[in-house]
């Protein structure tokens, strides 16, 4: 039977801030760069092989309500721009397991945060994207 | 190896008033955490010792 997943209360922690509450969206992207490795007698393009490794070139989106309270969202992202930082993501909240698998990005770089994003009659959000980072999962 | 006192309640894995080392956030800006209000170069001081001035001798 297919399974959806639902998920309301992921563990998203940045630069070991817990910012949970203050986020809607989070996006990982797990990337390995394409090489390609087709060669004179090959009959279609090829990327990859098995003894073909290439670098990884990961990404992370998150969408936060904007706080400028003490440890809040600006507080804790305005330090981060142009350094490398540590983004941890999972299901929900709890150890790490088979259906709770952790991921965590180690030395993702932000590149840029937006302080004033305002519109009238709205709640302020920010977007933020990190960069780059190894990409590592546990299940256990 | 430098120590931290934690003064929020979104520092994953701590509370406040707990006190973490280098050590404990490795891979983490520290920078970052301090100007964030997450934790603080002070650390807690242990309470002076009392003495019971209505001590007799």
């Amino acid at each position: 039977m297919a399974t959806s997943v639902y998920l309301s209360n992921p563990n998203v922690t940045i630069n070991s801030v817990d910012l949970r509450d203050q986020c809607t969206s989070a996006t990982l992207n797990y990337v390995y760069e394409q090489l390609e490795t087709t060669a004179f007698g090959d009959t279609a393009r090829k990327y990859g092989a098995s003894s073909v490794t290439s670098l990884q070139n990961n990404s992370v989106e998150i969408e936060l309500y904007q706080s400028y309270a003490g440890s809040e969202t600006e507080a804790t992202i305005y330090g981060l721009v142009g350094i490398q930082t540590n983004i941890v993501l999972a299901p929900a909240t709890g150890a790490a397991s088979a259906t709770n698998p952790i991921y965590t990005l180690t030395g993702a770089y932000l590149e840029s945060h937006t302080p004033i994003n305002a519109s009238l009659g709205e709640l302020s959000t920010i977007t933020l994207t990190f960069t780059g980072g190894v990409l590592t999962k546990a299940v256990a | 190896m430098a120590n931290y006192l934690v003064t929020s309640t979104r520092l994953a894995g701590f509370k406040p008033g707990d006190v973490v080392t280098s050590t404990d956030l490795d891979g983490v800006n520290i920078e970052a955490l301090i100007e964030g209000g997450h934790i603080s170069t002070q650390t807690a001081k242990k309470s002076a010792k009392t003495k019971d001035t209505n001590e007799k001798e």
